[in-house]
């Protein structure tokens, strides 16, 4: 049963004198410049068959929040807590090598998503029919356009069959065509007891796909509720979606 | 042990097994993906690899065994003794300086063991370094040098030097993420320690106090260790062994558990 629970969550980003991000060793060993909370006090709780849409402005914290629920970034304060197996589209990339191809990253980030190596083998050709990539699975991903990544960085998210799923704006670089299936997965998704969290710009499609909301507002969930009461608030606040 | 102790204890034992099978996955996954990058897909690839340790240090060892005449008992096979091994131990830090922003759109898009990554890129350059020993084998046949039963102990100075390079891989990677203007100076500090051990003069070659001082690094037990197997033909002298193991044990000690804290913040450092 998948189930996110996030209390207090905090995620604080450090910097040098020279305005760059260090981690927490380094900023021991160097004299320290800064820090600010990409997160604070954050608290929600995704019940199974939820699709939650995250909305703020660019640097609100929705991908800080993404990360965080997906496992990249550990709270510095807080807790969180992931129950289910989590897929995430992160960005464009997906976490494709541009050196692979797409049968070498299938398999690479299958094993890396939790599949055992035999399985992750034995799924590269349902992966190849789902991206409709024909002969090109087999060409370095350096070659293919914006979208055949996102095709085939969806597909590989996909094959660990999620209970979460997490996508961040990177839906809205997909065709037409493919932006179908991806809202109909992510249903399924919810339908079949998992949870969504999509964070975005493109409304009409979070609103399709979602029945909750969080407004983030530097780092702070500012208001929690129905989406369309949230977006209300948001545009209404900013008198534009961005 | 009660029936409710055994079962917990069977728990457990399935659970580690399940990380150990899990860790083994990832290792061999990272691995293979830097494989493919490396030596491309391609019939030549087995050509390359066998032929990339000639490449780096084949060329290097005719000019001081063949254009340089350099005396001594098989001067071309001691050198290798040094080379060689010290190819492992470079190469790996080289690729462990890069290691972690190379992977930046993995690590920037989903959460796995992200604490192998070091030893994922010291296998690389294991599997890299394994055609290296025809090299030594073939000087041992030039030099008429049959193996003795010494070789026995190869096994164990081999995983030696890639414990070495897996504690300086931690090391690397950090500094790579840390310091990324400073590698070019990491990479040259580790070619200085090779000319501050005894590389490319057997350490019984050199007397006085410079002796001593030679054997603080622990690059020099690992070269004579492979000597006086390859060269010798007598079993490694055990500090040899244990002064290079106990330096790996000391870095694998600091370097790991800075690694481990220090990997929960690389998604915001990339």
């Amino acid at each position: 049963m998948a189930r996110v629970t996030a209390d207090g969550v905090g995620i604080r980003f450090l910097f040098d004198r020279q305005s760059r991000v260090v981690t927490e060793t380094l900023s021991h060993l160097r004299r320290r410049g800064s820090e600010s909370w990409g997160l604070r006090d954050v608290s929600f709780e995704l019940r199974p068959g939820e699709a939650v849409a995250l909305v703020g402005r660019s640097g609100s914290g929705k991908t800080t929040l993404l990360r965080t629920i997906a496992g990249i970034l550990a709270p510095d304060r807080g807790r969180i807590a992931v129950e289910g197996r989590v897929a995430s589209l992160l960005s464009i990339d997906a976490g494709l090598m541009p050196i692979l191809t797409g049968r070498e990253n299938t398999r690479l980030l299958g094993v890396l998503a939790g599949l055992p190596r035999a399985e992750a083998r034995r799924r590269v050709d349902a992966v190849r029919e789902r991206t409709g990539l024909g002969r090109k699975f087999d060409r370095p991903v350096s070659s293919y356009s914006q979208g055949m990544r996102a095709r085939l960085g969806f597909a590989v998210a996909e094959q660990s069959e999620p209970s979460i799923l997490l996508l961040d704006e990177v839906h809205e670089a997909l065709d037409h065509e493919f932006r179908t299936i991806v809202e109909e997965r992510a249903s399924e998704t919810v339908r079949a007891g998992g949870i969504v969290v999509a964070a975005g710009h493109d409304h009409p499609m979070l609103e399709r796909l979602c029945d909750r909301a969080l407004l983030l507002q530097d780092g702070r969930v500012a208001r929690d509720g129905p989406f369309d009461d949230i977006q209300a608030a948001y545009l209404g606040e900013d008198g534009t979606s961005e | 042990m009660t029936v409710a102790e055994a079962s917990a204890r069977e728990r457990d034992d399935a659970h580690t097994a399940r990380l150990r099978a899990r860790a083994a996955d990832v290792l061999l996954a990272l691995t293979e993906s830097d494989l493919r990058a490396r030596y491309g897909r391609g019939p030549w690839r087995l050509v390359k690899w066998l032929l990339d340790p000639f490449a780096v240090v084949g060329i290097y060892l005719l000019l001081v065994t063949v254009v340089l005449e350099r005396g001594g008992r098989a001067p071309g096979l001691a050198i290798a003794c040094a080379v060689v091994p010290f190819q492992l131990v470079m190469s790996t830090i080289v690729s462990a300086l890069n290691a972690v922003p190379q992977r930046s759109s993995i690590i920037l898009n989903m959460a796995f063991e992200r604490v192998l990554i070091p030893v994922a890129s010291t296998l690389t350059e294991t599997i890299a370094f394994a055609a290296s020993l025809v090299l030594v084998a073939l000087m041992m046949v030039v030099y008429g040098i049959p193996p003795t039963f010494a070789v026995a102990w190869l096994p164990l100075v081999l995983a030696l030097n890639v414990v070495l390079g897996v504690a300086a891989a931690y090391g690397a990677s950090l500094l790579g993420l840390w310091l990324p203007d400073l590698r070019p100076f990491a990479i040259s500090f580790v070619r200085t320690m090779f000319f501050l051990a005894p590389g490319l003069v057997p350490l019984s070659e050199i007397g006085g106090r410079a002796n001593d001082l030679l054997r603080i690094n622990p690059l020099t037990g690992l070269f004579e260790a492979y000597r006086s197997i390859l060269v010798y033909g007598h079993r490694p002298a055990a500090w040899q062994l244990l002064y290079p193991l106990a330096a790996a044990a000391l870095l694998l000690a600091v370097f790991v558990s800075v690694y481990v804290r220090d990997q929960r913040e690389f998604a915001k450092v990339l």
